[in-house]
């Protein structure tokens, strides 16, 4: 064992940890702004919008992340007529593969209401809009909140798959320094425990929040 | 106020309304009973527009509900609603409940808006209860937070789903004496209850209802003792002990 090899490299594998959490993050906002709006296309009683999100969930549902991330890669610049970069097509990526998960999560949880809150919030004249922010949504994410825990743990693993189109991303950094210094075990090792912490810090997470409504 | 013409209502093969007609008048408390499944509370739904009927008319202060072109919206507005299980929204106090709609849909200010309420609440008698979450109140102080929370829209109608069906024998009365003073105050009010005192005591008219029709109506307490039908003389029989 040699440990001296991470710190040795930190400043190149730290950046990639940055840009790791960044895809995260980006891919967790994006991914649930969009995942709302299809969720609530999953239970409108119009057909023009059920169908459409219900087709969208299925299709990403139905592939392999590291599919949809080749797909966007090589794709949108055939359509648009320019190269996004590494970075930026991750992202819609993430986002678009992301929102299929999460609009089932918002789905649920708005199922989880009973339908009581709803004709209240329509009997004092709310329209669907307002009833849905100031009704079922508040009370929907606080039941929502341990899946979308587990899918923020799940986001931040699925961005190593980002190396396929190149992003030098946390893992990918790993492999890059292994590839020069030739220390697998160590490095490798170092990896799962960044992985470990982080993870462990987003399901410590889920468990206070899940007690913190309990005690409600 | 309300006119209510030869509805009928289907789910799917199953007919829940046949061919109802009433009239409620501007001031009149019409209370409705009937066993379980005979489709009262789905009368009410109708006259709100919160469910669609397939056939008939009904008309609530001069507007048909059923015409594409009526604003479901403003017209609830006019018609306040309250629950069997109260429907309070968990997460906001009995004050935020009630100053919701008035402030999202007549956009009035909080400061307005919180004082119609504190008004509200203590005319249902519990003003020191505003600032409570309704897992903190009884079952009748919840179910009367729920009707300040309707009369806050200072709505011209107002519908109650058997209020009382939930609560416990002592906290009937509380909610009861709300609405006797509501129906009092010149409120037009249609009531689903099984509540013969309450029915006594200020209804114009009882109407009952079984299998999605109105099998009997009287004005008073003679309803009670001669009933026509034997299926109304059985319930009756069953809910007066």
């Amino acid at each position: 064992m040699d440990l001296a090899v991470i710190p040795r490299n930190l400043h190149f594998l730290l950046g990639g940890l940055v840009l790791t959490l960044e895809l995260a993050a980006i891919s967790l906002l994006g991914g649930f702004l969009l995942g709302i709006l299809m969720g609530l296309g999953r239970l409108s009683s119009r057909k023009w919008i059920y169908y459409p999100a219900t087709l969208y969930v299925n299709f990403f549902r139905s592939l392999p992340l590291i599919l949809v991330i080749f797909w966007f890669y090589f794709m949108v610049p055939i359509i648009i007529g320019r190269p996004l970069g590494d970075f930026l097509s991750a992202i819609i990526a993430f986002i678009a593969f992301e929102a299929a998960y999460f609009a089932e999560i918002v789905r649920a949880g708005v199922q989880s209401i009973p339908q009581g809150q709803v004709m209240a919030g329509y009997s004092t004249g709310l329209g669907y809009y307002e009833t849905m922010r100031n009704i079922v949504l508040p009370q929907a994410l606080k039941n929502m909140v341990p899946p979308i825990v587990t899918q923020c743990v799940i986001i931040f693993q699925d961005t190593s798959l980002a190396y396929v189109i190149g992003l030098k991303e946390f893992l990918r950094r790993i492999y890059l320094v292994d590839s020069r210094e030739l220390r697998s075990v160590e490095l490798y090792l170092f990896a799962g425990f960044v992985y470990l912490v982080f993870c462990s810090i987003g399901t410590i997470t889920s468990r206070r929040l899940e007690k913190r409504q309990i005690g409600r | 106020m309300i006119q209510i013409k030869n509805v009928s209502k289907w789910y799917g093969e199953f007919q829940v309304l046949r061919d109802v007609n009433e009239e409620v008048k501007q001031g009149q408390t019409v209370v409705v009973c009937g066993p379980s499944g005979s489709g009262k509370s789905t009368l009410l739904r109708c006259i709100n527009g919160l469910e669609p009927f397939q056939r008939g008319e009904i008309i609530v202060d001069g507007v048909s509900v059923s015409d594409p072109a009526t604003n479901l919206y403003r017209l609830r507005t006019e018609i306040g609603m309250v629950f069997q299980r109260f429907e309070l929204y968990p997460h906001m106090t009995a004050l935020q409940n009630i100053t919701l709609a008035p402030m999202k849909v007549r956009k009035k200010s909080r400061r307005e808006a919180e004082d119609h309420a504190m008004k509200l609440l203590e005319r249902v008698g519990i003003p020191e209860k505003a600032h409570e979450h309704p897992a903190n109140l009884s079952g009748g102080q919840q179910q009367r937070v729920a009707i300040a929370r309707s009369l806050a829209m200072e709505p011209k109608i107002m519908m109650f789903d058997e209020p009382t069906s939930a609560l416990d024998p002592e906290m009937i009365k509380e909610v009861l004496d709300v609405m006797v003073n509501l129906s009092t105050g010149g409120m037009t009010m249609i009531v689903v209850t099984h509540e013969m005192g309450f029915a006594r005591e200020v209804a114009e008219e009882i109407i009952f209802m079984d299998e999605g029709s109105i099998i009997e109506r009287g004005t008073d307490i003679s309803f009670f003792k001669n009933p026509t039908s034997p299926r109304t003389k059985d319930f009756l029989d069953k809910i007066l002990i």
